[in-house]
């Protein structure tokens, strides 16, 4: 009662109106200014990662033009802003589950034992043969099986990586299958069958499915861009059609943007692609007379996520509200079930840097809680020797344990979407939803995401972003600890992993060459021959399903390669533009 | 005047991260090189027949897969035995340190980790051409 009559009798009575305006002019001309001739500010210039300019203060002048109920609103409703769900964190926790494996499928399985035994789930990376459809024995494949993921050229080796392990709880997933969904999908659901698994009770984890990811920086591609839209849409139109409804139908159509916000071209610029990516598979999805209902609630936007927590929340928020409204104008949809987006990254992995790279479990930390904040729901990190080698099981469980321990020990999950409010990032958000909407009118200008990335347009920003980040950490504009900062020459190297065993590739060659011999190669040579048929008749009308076809073929133990050979051959490969 | 440097920017195997290379070749272009990029999906054969026709002076691989010591052994080998042992041929992308010195014995003049300093990558170039140069003509 004394502080508050003192404090009435120090406030001095306002003789004239004060706005913010006119304060916040005041205190920049007789407070900011002067602090800064006797404390320089460290920049000329300040910005968020993805280079936007910042103020040093925000006020409620950078709201005015915001309206709660129509720009914001609540979370789990219409425009979606604040998170896809109503409880957010309150009701999630994350997935343990580990994008791992390496070598044999026996080597694979090894690894995910253990990784289940810790109480996680084990998710499937493929070698690079696997991923683009060559056989261990394929010319091209020497060197490369068993290096970057499992080496999963049949059935058979899916049964070797997946033994003693329960399905039903686990799932089957092929990894990133995005030129080969109806692999994924043909595997997981022919290996329910062999262990009397129902295939709705499984999470089920195919695969990701989206080819237009593939021509644009990771170029695992095998088919020119159209055809693979269409082989992308089979899945979709394949699990809404036969399969019974999915328990968890995961990674059945991501969009991912995780090259394009690797590469700097910025968080406006990423949502901008990820919208037009979005329209490019809900259109041929619609052709094929699938309802919105039918596979969008399946679709997720799979991000790259940044170190700059308030930008990416941002950024977040701007995606769920911009594909929301996408939804309801483009698509004339008020179903709120294909309204809210769910969202997912992958931790920005070009941060991780070779240099001292313990430093990156800071730089995990943070990315990991930018993505929170943006209400991620599933976050996929890298180890912190990220730009050495292939993970170890500690950096993957470390890495793992960051998400959870941000969820759980830091008082963080009972608000939903705790970064409303803030001047700035209400600020920020506005304008990436501006300058998103900008890029994805551009990209649908050019005639669309297929059309822009035949254009090389794609390219052509990654490579801007690429360069321009490049020349600000030579010179200096750009601070990264340990590389331009604090950089220590004989840096020590902790424990990194030693890499596949090139006798893994031998054994490969060898199962793949046996499996030919011992299969039935009546029934084999068959189903091929009924693929083959089946895509041919998909030159001709493009919404014809491969994967019923696909599905005989592989539980026939037709190879991954057999299939891609003739597929190659039916639908012609992809020819990039020479850069 | 002494000739421009020409070089061939390779991405060897099937990983098809591309970015690294493309931007090495464009840094080297800004540098006042002329670049040759291959695209991805090269197998050793065809960059060293690529280095054969395009004549060049360095030979540059990118790798992120995991395939660095098989492929630039066998394209050292090839390159030598196409009477391109002239030829600077260097690595770099995601190399593990205890890579380097295998990588070293098996032909690669340089090896730049991720992270390499690119003017430092680009000055060694320089300096990498310049000695083979100088060995050739007092040969």
């Amino acid at each position: 009662m004394a502080i508050e009559k003192a404090v009435r009798k120090t406030r001095k009575p306002s003789t004239k109106k004060t706005t913010i305006e006119g304060a916040l002019q005041e205190w920049e001309t007789k407070v900011r200014q002067p602090s800064i001739a006797s404390k320089p500010e460290r920049k000329q210039q300040f910005k968020t990662m993805a280079d936007y300019p910042v103020k040093s203060i925000y006020t409620p002048l950078d709201v005015a033009d915001i309206d709660y109920l129509k720009d914001i609103g609540f979370p789990g409703q219409y425009p979606f802003t604040r998170h896809n769900t109503p409880n957010s964190y309150r009701s999630l926790d994350f997935v343990l589950s580990y994008y791992s494996g390496f070598g044999t499928p026996e080597s694979g399985n090894k690894r995910f034992q253990e990784l289940i035994a810790r109480g996680g789930r084990a998710g499937v990376a493929t070698d690079l043969p696997t991923q683009i459809a060559l056989d261990p024995d394929h010319p091209l494949a020497k060197g490369e099986v068993g290096r970057v993921g499992v080496s999963l050229p049949s059935l058979a080796d899916a049964d070797r990586l997946y033994a003693n392990i329960d399905i039903s709880k686990n799932g089957v997933s092929a990894g990133v299958s995005n030129c080969i969904p109806f692999y994924g999908l043909a595997l997981a659901i022919a290996l329910a069958e062999k262990r009397g698994v129902k295939v709705k009770d499984m999470p089920l984890a195919a695969g990701q499915d989206d080819p237009l990811k593939e021509y644009t920086g990771r170029d695992t591609w095998i088919f020119p861009v159209p055809i693979a839209i269409e082989i992308a849409t089979d899945n979709r139109e394949y699990v809404a059609h036969y399969l019974p409804p999915m328990k968890q139908a995961r990674s059945m159509g991501m969009v991912c943007t995780t090259q394009l916000g690797w590469c700097g071209v910025g968080a406006a610029e990423e949502l901008g692609f990820a919208l037009a990516h979005f329209v490019c598979y809900i259109d041929s999805a619609l052709r094929r007379g699938l309802t919105l209902e039918e596979f969008v609630p399946h679709m997720d936007w799979h991000a790259g996520c940044d170190m700059d927590i308030f930008q990416e929340a941002a950024k977040f928020r701007a995606g769920r509200k911009l594909f929301a409204k996408l939804i309801k104008e483009k698509y004339h949809c008020d179903n709120p079930r294909v309204q809210a987006l769910r969202s997912t990254c992958w931790i920005h992995s070009q941060r991780m840097y070779a240099q001292q790279p313990l430093n990156n479990l800071a730089r995990l930390t943070m990315t990991v809680l930018a993505s929170y904040l943006g209400g991620l729901e599933s976050i996929a990190t890298p180890g912190w020797d990220e730009a050495i080698a292939l993970p170890t099981e500690e950096s993957t469980r470390i890495s793992n344990m960051i998400k959870f321990i941000i969820n759980n020990e830091c008082g963080l999950e009972g608000v939903v979407d705790p970064l409303g409010g803030s001047y700035y990032v209400e600020r920020l958000t506005k304008q990436i939803e501006e300058e998103a909407e900008y890029w994805f009118n551009r990209i649908q200008d050019m005639g669309g995401a297929v059309a822009a990335v035949q254009k090389g347009f794609h390219y052509q920003e990654e490579l801007k972003g690429t360069y321009r980040e490049r020349q600000q950490i030579n010179s200096g504009e750009r601070v990264v600890i340990g590389l331009n900062k604090f950089r220590i020459e004989d840096d020590k190297m902790p424990e990194i992993f030693p890499g596949a065993d090139p006798e893994d590739e031998r054994i490969q060659v060898e199962k793949i060459r046996q499996l030919r011999e011992r299969r039935d190669n009546k029934l084999a040579k068959e189903k091929l021959a009924r693929l083959e048929d089946v895509a041919v008749k998909k030159t001709k009308d493009d919404k014809v399903n491969m994967v019923p076809a696909v599905l005989e073929a592989v539980k026939a133990y037709v190879t991954v390669g057999e299939i891609g050979s003739s597929l190659r051959k039916i639908f012609g490969e992809y020819k990039p533009a020479q850069g | 005047m002494e000739r421009k440097i020409r070089v061939l920017i390779a991405k060897p195997g099937l990983d098809g991260h591309e970015l690294g290379a493309r931007l090495i070749s464009r840094v080297l272009m800004d540098a006042g090189m002329e670049v040759i990029y291959t695209g991805p999906r090269q197998t050793a054969k065809m960059v060293a027949n690529s280095a054969m026709q395009e004549d060049v002076d360095v030979v540059g691989l990118s790798f992120l897969g995991g395939s660095q010591k098989e492929h630039t052994a066998e394209i050292s080998r090839l390159l030598k035995a196409n009477g391109m042992s002239d030829v600077v041929l260097v690595v770099g992308g995601v190399i593990p340190p205890m890579d380097v010195s295998p990588l070293k014995k098996s032909g690669a003049d340089g090896v730049f980790p991720s992270g390499a300093d690119i003017v430092e990558i680009t000055k060694s170039i320089r300096d990498l051409v310049k000695k083979k140069r100088k060995k050739a003509v007092t040969a």
